[in-house]
C-alpha cells in the first residue's frame, strides 16, 4: 500500500515543462461546452460577448496538440477569431462579417472590445469526467448519459428513466420487468449507489420500482461507473450513479410543462439577478387524480362503505446558485421525493344502526436532501467544491381500525393501530478539489464526514377494548455511525500512449463501539498503440457498509436499508477488468469489448427460512453472511454521429452465491445469472421535427427457485391446510424462460413543444416473472358423465402487455 | 397492476428431475403412544393418487440413545430419535425432545354480563338467554434457561349432553347451547408475536385461531395471558329448571411444545396468511419450502405435553338467569 501511495504523490508533484497541449475531441457541440474542456485542461479563462456564440456548434478533434492549434481548428469557419491576452482568451468576431458555416449561425452586428462582456464560463462548473471518448479515457465501463439520451429512450408510460436507460448498457440488468431493480455484473440491488449531487439517495425508486426518483427534466448529466471505479466513489460494490441537476439558465426564463397519462412535470430556470439564478422542477404523478372518479362511482353504488383509495408520487428539485466573484459561486438545492398511498373503508351507516366501522391504511414513503456548497477556484489550475448536506429517507406506515357498535349494555368501541417507521438520516460535509496540474496531470482529491443515524425498524401496535389497552413495541434498536471517507486520484498522461488513473480510497465506519475500515486502491491504464484504438485494464476494490433489506425483488417501503453491527464486516468487492476500444477516425462510431472479473466478501443475505425469527428479534438472528463471484464479457458496437444512432450489446455473464446458512451452505447461481443479454437502441432523426427510437432487450431468464415436490402435513397443522407442502430444493435450480421485449417511441416537434407516442413492449409478450403452483379447473369426460377437477399445475406468471402512452411537453 | 398480475398464469410443464424421499411426521405426546406416519414425496402435479404411504417402510424409535419397543409410552424429557428406512425411498430420520409441561401458575375469571332474560313460551317452557363477555387471565411461570414454546387450546363445554333424550317430559328438552365468545387476539400481544407489523398493515394480521406463542419476551418470568372473550352467549329452553343446566364453561389446555411444532406451525401461518407467501406465489419474492425438522426435508416431527384448567360459568350462569328479566 505504501508503494501505492508513494507512486501516487510522484505522479502527483511531478510537473511538465511542456507548452500547453489539449485533447479535445467534439462532434457539433456547443462552442460553450468544449470551452469548459479546455478550461480544465489549461486553467485559462475565455472572454467574449455571448451573442457571438448564440447557436455556435463546433467540431475539433486534437490528441495532445498546441492549444492555439486546435483554437484555430475550432474557430475554422466560423467568423470567430481568437487572441490571447495574459491567462484569458479572447474571442471577436472577425471584421467584415462572417460566412454562414451551418444554417445555426446567424449574421451580427460588429461589436467594439467595449461592448464585451467577460464571461469566466460559468466560473467553476461542475462537469461530467467522461466528456471524452471511451477510447480516450482510463476508465473502463464508464459511460455518461445526458438527459437527451434519456428523452430518446423508450419507457414505460413514457416516464423518461435514468435507471431504465442504463439497462439497455451492456453489464447492466435490469431484475423483474420493468421494475427499475438494477444489478450490474453480477451484483445486488443495494450495490449501486445513486447520488443526486453527489449526496447519496437511498430510495431510488417509485411505485414498487415502476419508475425512478430523479425528474428527467432538471438533470444535465450522469456519471456512470461500473469496472473501473475513480477513487472518489465508494461505499458500494457494483456501480456508482452520479446524477448532476441543471443550473439556472442564465439568459432568460425558459422551462416546460409535460402531461402524461400518469404524471405531469413542470420545470423552469432563469436568473433572479445577474449573479443568481435558479432552477425548480416538479414532477407529479396523475394517479390519485384518475382513481378519483373510479372510486366515486364505486362509491355512489355502494350504500354499505366508502372505499378510500388515493396514490401518487412526487419530486420536486429545486437549486438555486449564486456568482460571488469569478472565483466563487455558491449553491442551495432541495430535492423531495415520496410516495403516498392511502386507502381504506368507511361504513356509510352510524353505529347507531348497530355496527360502525373507519378503517385506515396509510403508507408514506421517501426522500429528502437540502444542501448548500461553495464551489471556490483557488487558482486557475485548482478548483474545489464544499458540500453541507443532509439526505434522509423515511418510510412511515400506519393501519388504524376503528370499530363502534352496541349491545344492550351501550355502546362499545374498540380500536387497533399498528405503525411502524423506517428511518435514514445522514448529516453530510465533504470537501472536493480538482487541480489540473498541467497538461498531463490532473489530481482529484477530497474527503466527507457522515453521521448516519438508522432507524430501520421501530413498530408498535396499540389495542384499545373498552377499558383495556394493550402497548407493544418491537425490540428494535436504533444505530449512530460515524463515517470518515478520504481518496486521492491522479489522472496522468503517461508518455504518448499511456494514460493512467491511479488512486485509493479510504474510509473508517464507526458504529456500536466497534470500528471498521476500508482501503480502496484504484488503478486504470489506457494503453494507445495509434490513436483510434486503446487497450485498457483496471482493477477496483469497493467497500460498503450499508446495506439493504428487502423481501422481495420490488422496491417497497418495507425495505430496510440497515448497517453493518456486531459481527459483521464491511462488505468487500475486488475486480479486475479489460478492455479494448476502437473509435472511427470521424468519431462516427466506435466499438469496445470489456472483460471482468469480480469477487465479493461479506455479503449479507436473508438466511433459508428467516421469517422463523419473530419480528421483535433484531434483524440480525435473519441473516448470513457468505461471498459471491462473477465475471463476464460486454460488447458494444455504437454509432453516435449522425442521424441514425445507437448501439446494440452483447453480455456473456456468470454470477453466484455462497452463504453458510443459505442452501446447505452450498454455491447457488444468483437470481439475475442471465447468461446471455442482447440490447439494442436506435435513434432515427427524420428531420427536425420527428425522431424515432427503438429499444430491445432480450436475455437468458432470471433465476427461479422452483419446487417440484410436495409432501404431505401430518394432520397436526391446527386451522391451516397442510397437505401438498413444498420440499426443500437447490435454490434458484429454474431458469424461467428467455426475456425479450420491443419498445418504440416518437417524438414530435411543433413550434411550442413536442408530442411523445410510446409503445412498450410494442409486440406484447408478455415475460415470465416467476413459477406460481396453482390449480386448474379441467372438466373430463367419464362413463358417467362430465366430471369438473381441480388439479394441481404449474403456472407461468406473466406481467405487462403492451402499454402505449402519449405525452406533451410545452416548452418555454 | 393487481390485475394484470392476477390474469396472467399459463400452466406449464417445467422440465426438472425429482427425486421422490421419505416423509415422517409424528406429533408425541408425553403419557401416550407414539403414532409415526412415513410417507413419500411426490410432484406437484402429479395427482394419480392420493395414497402416497410406504408399504416397505421399517420405523425405529430410540429414546435417549436406546432403541425402545413399539409400546413404549414417552416421558418429559426424553430425546427421541424417529428413524424409518425403505428400499424403495432410502431413510429418513428426525429427533425431538419431549417438553416438561408448564403448570399455569394462577387462572382468574371475570365473566361480564350483557344482557339476560327470560320468556314463557306457549307450551308451558321458558327460554333463557344470557349474553356475556368473559376476561380470563391466566399466569404462566416460564422455566429460565430453556427456550419453551407454548400452545394455548381452549374449548367451551356443557351440559346438554348429559340431558339429551333422558330428561323431562319432552325428549327434545331442555334445549342448551352454549357459546363462550370470540377471543379477541388483539388484545394479547403474544398471540400475534410472529406477525410483523407491516403485515399488520397490509390486512394480513387475521391471527383468528393462531395461539401458539414462545416465552422471547418473558424467558425465565411470570406472563400473564390476557383472554378477552366477547359475544358469548347461553340459551336454554326447557320446562323444568334444574341447576345442573347451567354447569358450562371453558376449558383451557396449556400445552408446553417443542420448536419444531413451533416452526411448523409458523411456517403455515407465514405460508398462508403472510405476505412473504403471497409475493413469493407471484414471483416477486423467493418461494417457501416447508419447515420440516426431517433428514430428508420432508415432515414433522413434533412433541408436547400439557395440562387442563377449566374455568366454569355455573355461578355466574346460575346468578345470571336468576336476575334474568321477564
Amino acid at each position: 500500500m505504501r508503494q501505492i501511495v508513494l507512486i501516487l504523490m510522484i505522479f502527483c508533484l511531478s510537473t511538465s515543462v511542456k507548452a500547453q497541449n489539449v485533447t479535445i475531441h467534439a462532434v457539433n457541440q456547443p462552442a460553450a461546452t468544449v470551452f469548459r474542456s479546455i478550461v480544465e485542461q489549461t486553467g485559462k479563462n475565455f472572454i467574449y460577448s455571448s451573442e457571438i456564440l448564440k447557436d455556435v456548434t463546433v467540431t475539433v478533434s486534437v490528441r495532445n496538440k498546441p492549444l492555439k492549434k486546435a483554437l484555430s481548428e475550432m474557430f475554422k469557419n466560423t467568423g470567430i477569431q481568437y487572441s490571447f491576452k495574459g491567462n484569458n482568451i479572447i474571442l471577436k468576431r472577425k471584421r467584415g462579417g462572417i460566412k454562414a458555416l451551418s444554417n445555426k449561425m446567424t449574421m451580427q452586428p460588429q461589436i467594439d472590445d467595449a461592448k464585451l462582456k467577460t464571461m469566466a464560463l460559468d466560473e467553476v462548473v461542475v462537469q461530467s469526467r467522461l466528456e471524452d471518448p471511451a477510447v480516450e479515457t482510463a476508465e473502463i465501463g464508464a459511460m455518461k448519459l445526458t438527459s437527451d439520451r434519456i428523452r430518446n429512450t423508450p419507457s414505460l408510460f413514457g416516464e423518461n428513466d435514468v435507471i431504465k436507460a442504463l439497462h439497455l448498457h451492456p453489464g447492466v440488468t435490469e431484475g423483474i420487468e420493468s421494475l427499475a431493480g438494477m444489478y450490474v455484473h453480477g451484483g445486488n440491488a443495494d450495490e449501486n449507489l445513486y447520488m443526486l449531487d453527489n449526496i447519496p439517495i437511498y430510495q431510488a425508486n417509485h411505485f414498487a420500482g415502476l419508475f425512478s426518483a430523479f425528474n428527467t427534466e432538471a438533470i444535465r448529466y450522469i456519471d456512470f461507473f461500473k469496472s473501473s471505479i475513480p477513487a472518489k466513489y465508494d461505499g458500494r460494490l457494483s456501480s456508482f450513479i452520479d446524477v448532476r441537476t441543471k443550473n439556472g439558465s442564465t439568459d432568460g426564463h425558459h422551462g416546460s410543462a409535460k402531461l402524461g397519462l400518469t404524471s405531469g412535470g413542470f420545470n423552469i430556470s432563469g436568473p433572479i439577478k445577474s449573479k443568481t439564478t435558479y432552477m425548480f422542477g416538479l414532477r407529479r404523478s396523475w394517479y390519485d387524480l384518475l382513481t378519483i372518479p373510479v372510486i366515486a362511482l364505486v362509491n355512489s353504488k355502494n350504500d354499505d362503505e366508502k372505499i378510500r383509495f388515493r396514490y401518487h408520487f412526487m419530486d420536486l428539485n429545486a437549486k438555486v446558485k449564486h456568482r460571488f466573484s469569478n472565483r466563487t459561486s455558491g449553491f442551495v438545492s432541495v430535492y423531495f421525493g415520496d410516495d403516498m398511498l392511502k386507502s381504506g373503508t368507511k361504513d356509510k351507516y352510524t353505529v347507531a344502526n348497530g355496527w360502525y366501522e373507519d378503517e385506515k391504511f396509510d403508507l408514506h414513503w421517501g426522500n429528502l436532501i437540502v444542501q448548500t456548497g461553495v464551489n471556490y477556484r483557488i487558482d486557475p489550475q485548482t478548483t474545489s467544491e464544499f458540500t453541507a448536506a443532509y439526505t434522509r429517507f423515511f418510510s412511515d406506515l400506519n393501519h388504524d381500525d376503528a370499530n363502534q357498535y352496541y349491545t344492550d349494555s351501550g355502546m362499545t368501541e374498540t380500536r387497533s393501530i399498528n405503525k411502524t417507521d423506517n428511518k435514514i438520516n445522514d448529516w453530510i460535509l465533504r470537501g472536493d478539489f480538482d487541480r489540473q496540474v498541467n497538461e498531463f496531470s490532473r489530481i482529484r482529491f477530497g474527503a466527507n464526514y457522515v453521521r448516519h443515524s438508522f432507524l430501520p425498524s421501530r413498530a408498535t401496535r396499540n389495542y384499545t377494548y373498552d377499558s383495556i389497552n394493550t402497548f407493544t413495541r418491537d425490540s428494535t434498536q436504533s444505530y449512530g455511525a460515524d463515517e470518515v471517507n478520504a481518496y486521492i486520484e491522479n489522472d496522468r498522461q503517461a508518455g504518448d500512449h499511456i494514460r493512467m488513473n491511479i488512486g485509493i480510497h479510504g474510509s473508517l465506519f464507526h458504529i456500536d463501539g466497534k470500528t471498521n475500515y476500508g482501503i480502496a486502491p484504484r488503478l486504470s491504464v489506457n494503453y494507445r498503440p495509434i490513436d483510434n484504438v486503446a487497450v485498457k485494464a483496471a482493477y477496483s476494490r469497493t467497500t460498503q457498509y450499508v446495506h439493504l433489506l428487502t423481501q422481495s425483488y420490488l422496491a417497497l417501503p418495507t425495505d430496510q436499508w440497515i448497517p453493518i453491527i456486531g459481527n459483521q464486516k464491511p462488505q468487500t468487492a475486488d475486480k479486475a477488468s479489460i478492455g479494448g476500444y476502437w473509435q472511427s477516425r470521424d468519431g462516427k462510431f466506435s466499438a469496445s469489448v470489456e472483460g471482468y472479473y469480480k469477487y465479493m466478501r461479506n455479503l449479507i443475505d436473508y438466511r433459508d427460512e428467516h421469517y422463523l425469527h419473530p419480528p421483535l428479534e433484531t434483524w440480525n438472528a435473519r441473516l448470513t453472511t457468505g461471498h459471491g463471484t462473477s465475471k463476464g464479457i460486454d460488447l458494444k458496437i455504437e454509432k453516435t454521429v449522425g442521424k441514425l444512432t445507437g448501439h446494440i450489446a452483447y453480455s456473456l455473464a456468470w454470477a453466484d452465491r455462497t452463504f453458510k446458512e443459505k442452501n446447505d451452505g452450498k454455491k447457488f447461481p444468483a437470481r439475475f445469472d442471465n447468461r446471455h443479454t442482447i440490447k439494442a437502441m436506435l435513434n432515427w432523426t427524420v428531420n427536425d421535427r420527428v425522431q424515432l427510437n427503438a429499444s430491445w432487450t432480450g436475455h437468458s431468464g432470471n433465476r427461479f427457485t422452483l419446487l417440484p415436490q410436495v409432501w404431505e402435513g401430518g394432520g397436526f397443522g391446527g386451522q391451516f391446510s397442510y397437505d401438498d407442502v413444498p420440499l426443500k430444493c437447490p435454490v434458484n435450480n429454474y431458469q424461467l424462460p428467455f426475456y425479450h421485449r420491443l419498445d418504440l417511441s416518437c417524438n414530435v416537434k411543433n413550434s411550442h413543444g413536442f408530442w411523445t407516442f410510446s409503445v412498450y413492449n410494442a409486440y406484447c409478450h408478455m415475460n415470465t416473472i416467476g413459477i406460481k403452483r396453482g390449480y386448474k379447473d379441467i372438466h373430463e369426460i367419464t362413463p358417467e358423465g362430465i366430471t369438473y377437477v381441480s388439479r394441481p399445475v404449474f403456472q407461468k406468471v406473466r406481467l405487462l402487455p403492451v402499454i402505449p402512452s402519449i405525452s406533451y411537453t410545452w416548452l418555454f | 397492476m393487481a390485475s394484470l398480475l392476477t390474469s396472467c398464469y399459463e400452466t406449464f410443464t417445467p422440465d426438472i428431475d425429482t427425486t421422490p424421499v421419505l416423509c415422517i411426521n409424528s406429533l408425541i405426546t408425553a403419557g401416550k403412544s407414539i403414532d409415526v406416519r412415513v410417507s413419500r414425496t411426490w410432484l406437484y402435479t402429479d395427482d394419480s393418487t392420493t395414497d402416497h404411504s410406504v408399504d416397505d417402510a421399517e420405523i425405529f424409535i430410540y429414546v435417549n440413545g436406546a432403541l425402545e419397543s413399539p409400546d413404549y409410552i414417552p416421558r418429559e424429557g426424553d430425546t427421541i430419535k424417529v428413524i424409518a428406512q425403505s428400499n424403495t425411498y432410502g431413510s429418513a430420520e428426525a429427533e425431538v425432545c419431549v417438553p416438561y409441561f408448564v403448570p399455569a401458575k394462577s387462572l382468574k375469571s371475570n365473566p361480564v354480563l350483557i344482557n339476560s332474560w327470560r320468556t314463557e313460551n306457549d307450551d308451558s317452557t321458558e327460554t333463557i338467554s344470557v349474553d356475556f363477555n368473559l376476561h380470563v387471565d391466566m399466569e404462566i411461570a416460564d422455566p429460565a434457561s430453556t427456550e419453551n414454546y407454548y400452545q394455548l387450546s381452549i374449548l367451551g363445554y356443557n351440559k346438554s349432553s348429559d340431558y339429551t333424550d333422558n330428561f323431562g317430559a319432552s325428549p327434545n328438552l331442555p334445549e342448551i347451547s352454549f357459546n363462550f365468545g370470540s377471543l379477541k387476539y388483539e388484545a394479547e400481544p403474544i398471540f400475534t408475536e410472529h406477525i410483523d407489523v407491516f403485515e399488520s398493515i397490509m390486512g394480513n394480521a387475521d391471527g383468528s385461531g393462531f395461539t401458539f406463542f414462545t416465552d422471547r419476551q418473558f424467558s425465565g418470568k411470570t406472563y400473564t395471558l390476557h383472554l378477552v372473550f366477547e359475544n358469548g352467549s347461553y340459551f336454554l329452553r326447557t320446562d323444568k329448571s334444574d341447576p345442573e343446566m347451567f354447569d358450562c364453561g371453558l376449558i383451557l389446555t396449556l400445552h408446553s411444545i417443542s420448536k419444531s411444532y413451533y416452526n411448523w406451525i409458523n411456517y403455515l401461518w407465514h405460508r398462508d396468511e403472510g405476505l412473504i407467501g403471497e409475493l413469493g406465489d407471484v414471483g416477486f419474492g423467493d418461494p417457501m419450502w416447508g419447515y420440516s425438522n426431517v433428514s430428508t426435508g420432508a415432515g414433522i416431527v413434533a412433541a408436547r405435553s400439557y395440562a387442563t384448567y377449566t374455568v366454569s360459568l355455573n355461578d355466574f350462569m346460575t346468578s345470571a338467569v336468576a336476575d334474568a328479566s321477564k
